[in-house]
């Protein structure tokens, strides 16, 4: 039995450090820890041998900071930044990045609009520090007209983003790395691993001992309830409102925005955890339900999900 | 001999850009971005630039430049 | 768990666009070169070339495939047909008389019983032409290109080209290096042609007498010429590329059907002689070509000087700048101007009186002219990396050459102009 514990919401990203550290777990667990996307990473292995596990952190970490490195709008030589800094040109991206953006356009459509990778622009009236300090609604209502992924023209490899919009890819990154860091290290590695980055996991097979057992922590909660899951196979994300939220006359104004009006999405669920095929469908799927709001739990269960949801 | 002063030209502007090469001249792999795009290849347009040689072949003395200046076709 | 309920279609939705990120994007890491993820690549073009005053006409269909192997190793395969019709100068110039000539597939310049003859006349003041011209051509080339070692290419290819008088092979071979972090770039090829020409009728002795048609079997001529080069990047938007090529031809290189009209002192026309051409020819160019970004812009500017041993000097400016207009579109604006010299042995007309030159033609593509060309070119991209495209140009040639002080000449345009205008549609795919 292996303990893998995964912690939802940010805790204060540490500097990067581009290495990685190989913890010997019980078990017959090896764990490589290392830092990556601003969260603690991990991948757990089920092997005796630290020379595999060396070599398997080795392909896990720098996929990992590939994709952060690729994809950060913080990165100067990112995609994204690129593309935000285009001025309304055209930009051709490679067959990586068109995958993403064909997925952030789908998942546009899924969620009628909700989920949108053009909403970032709202970070520049938004700050959820825990302070009472809301934006003016002016403010708010001046960037409305630079959000709408429909006013992004997305074709034949090209992708024009208007003057004064940006994109980013925060709501599926960290997701997609998990599963393509599963990816890599299941084409190379015969037995059970686990990926886990600050708690969005994939695990392509229970190890022989049983299966994984993955503890969702939600600090911050009523009960501080740890969540014990157990985890064969697939992808498992949370999607908490704990950490960043503003408090204002005893209204909790959480930090899953509402694109249509620019201003949270009322009475959010504390945190959701899915359970999907893979850790991006587990990630979206929790969006999807923190941006319904109060009919978060009537969505999970309609659509037929795998979740645990806690208010 | 006019002849000779065209490959003198050439042996001087070669010399010349072949001295740049071997200075500050030139971007690092990850400055390539802009290099990359198809429309900046120096023969970004092959077909159109054949048609075009094909019919300047055809109408007048000169040829070839961008690659070999045979011809290939009974039109001159 | 169990599921509690059935998989919505939103979920399913979720689900299959969560496989399909995940599958693409594998493809596009284990291919990391674009290239490689679209292996074949289809182009498909129809030209239309017409000139004016019911000369040269041509409908030609090109198609060129070229496929990616991997590891930079690419096969380029390209099939061009080309039919031309209308009339073509013949070398003569206007008289105030009529003027009748027999066309080249003629074997006799006069009807006679078991001879073909096909004549044709001028009216006074009109630039002899023969209105009889068909042609078609088919011609097909090869190339492969693929790295040796790191910094290396080699490339070699053939061409092959047959029409009713004319057939032609030529291989090259070539060779480059990159080095200096790859921003400079040296290359070296050589080349080889081997052509027949077996006119219409029969090659005429050069320089003989029109009257006398004497026509002999074809002949050949062969051409070997070099190239060597520089490619430098220059700035992170500029990238420039230097060519000297030389080559050298010998054999038949006079043109089949083309005459000399020979006049008297006044200027009327007394006869006509096949034209002479020397059996070598020289040639070296060197051309000099940029290309700038200036933002989501991009200008080609290429300067071109060649010469050669029969005197013709050229001098070649072209530009071009693309457009972006967004949405995949894009307007490309295109300049060229060209001047060449004229041939020593070039003449717009022979005198009767006086020795006949060794060398003689009135080809007046061996005469000083200015060309100058505009054009435009519109682009819409379809589909991943596909393109669809559509040029027109307009071409003129203007001699320095077109009068004569002879007073049977006087007024007559003795080297007209030409103005042709080019269309091209283009489809570019990528499988």
């Amino acid at each position: 039995m292996s303990a893998a514990r995964a912690g939802a919401g940010g805790a204060t990203p540490p500097p990067h450090a581009p290495e990685f550290e190989v913890v010997p777990r019980e078990g017959g667990i090896v764990a490589v820890c290392f830092v990556a996307m601003a969260s603690p990473c991990e991948l757990l292995l089920e092997t005796a041998d630290t020379h595999t596990a060396h070599e398997m952190g080795r392909v896990a970490a720098q996929e990992a900071w590939r994709i952060e490195s690729k994809y950060s709008r913080y990165r100067p030589e990112s995609i994204v930044s690129v593309i935000n800094r285009s001025q309304g040109h055209a930009v051709v991206v490679d067959g990586e990045t068109a995958a993403l953006l064909d997925y952030a356009a789908q998942c546009h459509l899924l969620s009628d609009g909700r989920f949108d990778i053009t909403s970032g622009v709202l970070r520049r009236c938004w700050r959820f520090d825990g302070s009472d300090r809301l934006p003016e609604p002016a403010a708010v209502a001046a960037l409305l007209p630079l959000i709408g992924f429909e006013k992004v023209q997305w074709r034949a490899s090209r992708i024009t983003v208007p003057a004064g919009m940006e994109i980013d890819f925060g709501g599926i990154g960290k997701e997609y790395a998990v599963d393509r860091v599963l990816c890599l290290i299941a084409a190379r590695f015969a037995g059970a691993a686990l990926v886990n980055f600050g708690g969005d996991l994939a695990a392509n097979r229970a190890p022989g001992t049983g299966p994984w057992q993955v503890g969702v922590e939600r600090p911050g909660t009523e009960r501080e309830a740890r969540l014990l899951l157990e985890l064969s196979r697939g992808g498992l994300a949370t999607s908490g409102d704990t950490h960043r939220f503003l408090l204002r006359d005893g209204v909790r104004y959480g930090h899953i925005l509402d694109v249509r009006t620019g201003w949270p999405v009322p009475q959010v669920p504390r945190s959701v955890t899915v359970a999907a095929t893979s850790c991006v469908e587990a990630g979206m799927c929790a969006t999807f339900a923190m941006l319904q709001g109060i009919g978060a739990e009537a969505f999970l269960e309609e659509q037929g999900f795998r979740y645990w949801c806690l208010r | 001999m006019r002849i000779q002063s065209i490959a003198r030209l050439a042996i001087l502007l070669g010399l010349i850009l072949g001295a740049c090469g071997c200075t500050s001249l030139g971007v690092k792999p990850w400055q390539r971005e802009i290099l990359a795009r198809p429309e900046m290849a120096l023969n970004a347009a092959p077909i159109d630039a054949a048609i075009d040689d094909h019919i300047y072949f055809s109408k007048e003395a000169a040829s070839g430049g961008r690659s070999f200046a045979g011809g290939g076709c009974g039109c001159n | 768990m169990q599921l509690k309920r059935p998989r919505s279609p939103l979920h399913l939705g979720l689900m299959a666009a969560s496989c399909a990120l995940l599958s693409d994007s594998a493809r596009a890491q284990a291919a990391p070169d674009d290239a490689a993820e679209k292996p074949l690549q289809i182009d498909t073009d129809l030209l239309y070339y017409k000139e004016n005053a019911g000369r040269v006409q041509t409908i030609e269909p090109v198609v060129s495939l070229k496929k990616d192997f991997g590891d930079q190793r690419l096969l380029d395969g390209t099939l061009t047909l080309d039919t031309l019709s209308g009339a073509t100068p013949n070398g003569a110039i206007p008289s105030r008389k009529p003027q009748t000539f027999a066309s080249p597939s003629s074997t006799s310049l006069t009807p006679k019983p078991g001879y073909k003859t096909t004549l044709y006349t001028i009216g006074p003041g009109d630039l002899p032409q023969d209105p009889h011209f068909k042609e078609r051509r088919v011609a097909g080339d090869l190339d492969w290109s693929q790295p040796i070692g790191l910094d290396n290419t080699v490339s070699y290819g053939g061409h092959a080209s047959t029409e009713h008088d004319f057939d032609s092979v030529a291989v090259h071979v070539g060779l480059s290096h990159d080095f200096n972090e790859k921003n400079t770039t040296l290359s070296a090829g050589i080349d080889e042609e081997y052509d027949r020409i077996h006119a219409h009728g029969g090659n005429p002795v050069a320089g003989s007498d029109y009257a006398l048609y004497e026509k002999e079997p074809s002949q050949t001529k062969n051409l070997a010429g070099g190239l060597i080069g520089v490619t430098q990047v220059m700035r992170r938007n500029w990238l420039t590329e230097l060519n000297y090529t030389f080559d050298h031809s010998q054999g038949y290189l006079t043109d089949p059907y083309r005459i000399i009209s020979v006049l008297d002192d006044t200027g009327a026309v007394t006869g006509y002689r096949y034209e002479n051409r020397p059996d070598t020819r020289t040639r070296q160019s060197l051309y000099w070509v940029n290309k700038v970004a200036l933002g989501p812009t991009v200008l080609d500017l290429s300067y071109r000087r060649g010469k050669d041993s029969w005197g013709i000097g050229s001098d070649t400016v072209d530009a071009k700048l693309r457009i972006d207009l967004g949405s995949g579109m894009y307007l490309e604006p295109h300049a060229r101007w060209y001047h060449q010299s004229t041939a020593d042995f070039y003449n717009l007309y022979l005198s009767e009186t006086g020795p006949a030159p060794t060398y003689m033609s009135a080809d007046p593509r061996l005469a000083a002219f200015a060309a100058t060309t505009f054009g435009l070119k519109f682009g819409i991209a379809t589909s991943r990396n596909g393109e669809l495209s559509l040029r027109l140009e307009q071409y003129q040639q203007r001699p320095s050459d077109q009068a004569s002080s002879l007073a049977e000449l006087h007024g007559l345009d003795l080297n007209p102009n030409l103005k042709a205008t080019i269309v091209q549609l283009s489809w570019h795919l990528e499988y």
